[in-house]
């Protein structure tokens, strides 16, 4: 059951990349670049939560995942500060 | 350094939330509100799985969290690409 949670995790995330980053190339404010970059991590995040929980138990990619879901939360906040109007 | 990681995820994400509920504040526009609560739930979601010392994204308390912060996201594109009526 995770598995299939995490991968529909992994799915959505992956929408809401693509939603944000078309959205930008079309001409939006420079904030949807940043939570696009986000969002492609929050999907790389999720990827690997399902390799490393399911397909991989006996590795250990739990400091990879905290690293990447890091590196996420972070350009999005940095995007937000640095584009506020 | 997985405990410094989980802190910085917890409080990124709860920042962020918190820029998107003053969008909200200022546009009016759900679709930041529903960003906010996906956020700040998952930074709730983060918070306890860095607290509790036995807890794994594999109990259903935890993948059960995050299907309810993915849903938000889908609820906001959703509503942010219906046909206006």
């Amino acid at each position: 059951m995770a598995a299939i949670i995490y991968s529909l995790c992994a799915l959505t995330s992956l929408a809401c990349f693509v939603f944000l980053w078309r959205t930008w190339r079309l001409g939006g404010h420079r904030l949807l670049f940043w939570s696009a970059l986000c969002f492609a991590l929050l999907t790389v995040n999720n990827v690997v939560l399902v390799v490393d929980k399911v397909m991989l138990p006996d590795a250990d990619l739990k400091l990879w995942r905290l690293a990447v879901g890091f590196a996420a939360v972070m350009l999005l906040v940095v995007g937000l500060v640095w584009e506020e109007d | 350094m997985e405990q410094i990681l989980t802190g910085g995820i917890v409080a990124g994400s709860f920042v962020a939330g918190l820029f998107f509920f003053r969008f909200w504040r200022t546009t009016r526009d759900g679709f930041f509100l529903y960003f906010a609560g996906s956020f700040w739930i998952e930074g709730i979601n983060r918070l306890a799985l860095g607290l509790l010392p036995e807890a794994s994204e594999l109990s259903p308390v935890f993948y059960g969290l995050r299907v309810v912060a993915y849903g938000l996201i889908i609820v906001a594109i959703w509503q942010k690409n219906r046909p206006r009526a």
